[in-house]
């Protein structure tokens, strides 16, 4: 994974919700936290150009997120705050199999996709099951299932344990923990990302920490309890 | 009535083909208004009633997949009986039921994968026209029936909030809250699709 930032930020009118940066990303596990507001879901979604840099440019894996944006969004996945928003069909195995019938994959090839992922993140008893009937840990793993199916390199996932229970809660953080694709994950949960490789924090719109994660969520805790 | 509504088997409306069944129903549908006989009617309704039960829904089921469409067609008979006679809203009623029946039986009988894919399909004539982009009616029409239940689950959210509030509930005092929430949820919805790279990319997005 090369993920680079060259001096990117963003604006809505006359607000700045992410001040210029300048970095880059290549790490396995990478952990964003900060404040409500403070610029962690806009600088992710920058990532998979779900927004477009007002000023510089992003980059993934050498695409570039506003030229090739059809080509970023195939290679890093999003996996929304809420996974009932992004869940689109009524039942599960067609969910899974949505995005790769947009991809013009023959039927044959999305069914051995989709029965693959069903069976790697244990959810194969849930196929045939409505999404609005699902648990809420179950609907997280129908949508990380939805996108993974589609084979990005990098999943980008936006407070993944949000409103779960510990069940549910340590059912997402051992699912993150195995994947096999590069994460990048924004939660408020810090036990979660506290052996991820790299944190970053923002605050304000400007990114104040970025280190390992012990310290930096040290930091974070010591700045945010103040 | 397709929200996810299809029930597994293989009866002989399981392995029909989609474009089969709707080009069925649109014929029964037309036909049905030429005959006004209770000797036609009457018999076209309990086919469709033996066709419906006999998908793999319980009767229970059956029977509660119907009550909301049931409660517009008392409004059509009494309305009819009132404005004509007992006897065409009697007519009325087999026959509204009869197509009621057989298209709850399609529903029954059809994925909404299948359904949304016979529509693009349909639409593709269009689509070359360039009248029309069939996948986003298709993807509209999935849409309509994912989010259903999910606007459903506001509205008693909403309703419950105003009664632990002791507000009294109110079709408009709930109606402003769900629009706003819907139209939220849309916002969201519409990135989320985006994300799944179901849209032709357009490089003038959020510049």
């Amino acid at each position: 994974m090369d993920i680079r930032f060259s001096g990117a930020s963003v604006s809505f009118g006359e607000r700045t919700v992410l001040q210029p940066l300048t970095l880059t990303l290549t790490e396995r596990r990478i952990g964003i936290i900060g404040l409500n507001g403070s610029g962690k879901t806009t600088f992710a979604r920058l990532i998979n150009g779900l927004v477009k840099p007002t000023t510089g440019s992003v980059s993934v894996n050498g695409l570039d997120t506003v030229r090739d944006e059809g080509a970023v969004l195939a290679a890093a996945g999003f996996i929304f705050q809420n996974p009932q928003h992004q869940i689109i069909m009524p039942i599960v195995h067609e969910d899974i199999a949505f995005g790769l019938k947009n991809r013009g994959l023959k039927t044959d090839e999305i069914e051995r996709r989709v029965a693959a992922v069903l069976v790697r993140f244990g959810i194969a008893h849930l196929a045939k099951r409505r999404v609005h009937e699902l648990s809420g840990g179950e609907t997280q793993l129908v949508a990380i299932s939805s996108i993974v199916v589609t084979g990005p390199g990098i999943l980008i996932l936006d407070e993944p344990t949000n409103q779960l229970d510990l069940r549910n809660r340590r059912l997402i953080e051992n699912t993150i923990a195995g994947l096999d694709e590069h994460a990048i994950v924004i939660s408020h949960d810090l036990p979660l990302i506290e052996r991820f490789e790299r944190v970053l924090w923002f605050h304000d719109g400007k990114l104040v920490g970025d280190g390992p994660a012990p310290e930096t969520i040290r930091a974070y805790r010591e700045a945010a309890e103040c | 009535m397709l929200n996810g509504l299809n029930v597994e088997g293989s009866t002989p409306l399981h392995r029909m083909s989609v474009r089969t069944k709707l080009a069925i129903l649109l014929v029964l549908g037309v036909a049905l208004y030429f005959f006004s006989s209770l000797f036609v009617l009457v018999p076209a309704f309990v086919l469709a009633a033996g066709i419906y039960f006999t998908t793999g829904l319980t009767v229970r089921d059956g029977l509660s997949r119907l009550k909301p469409v049931l409660f517009t067609i008392v409004i059509l008979l009494i309305a009819t009986a009132y404005l004509a006679s007992i006897r065409e809203a009697t007519e009325a009623f087999f026959r509204l039921m009869a197509l009621v029946l057989f298209a709850g039986a399609v529903t029954a009988t059809t994925t909404t994968g299948d359904f949304i894919d016979e529509i693009t399909r349909l639409l593709q004539p269009l689509d070359r026209l360039g009248l029309v982009r069939a996948a986003d009616v298709g993807l509209a029409f999935g849409l309509v029936l994912r989010f259903v239940p999910d606007i459903f689950n506001h509205y008693q959210a909403i309703r419950e909030a105003h009664r632990a509030r002791g507000l009294k509930v109110r079709p408009l005092t709930i109606l402003a809250p769900l629009i706003i929430l819907t139209l939220k949820d849309a916002d969201t919805i519409a990135m989320a699709i985006d994300a799944r790279g179901f849209r032709r990319p357009r490089s003038d997005r959020n510049r």
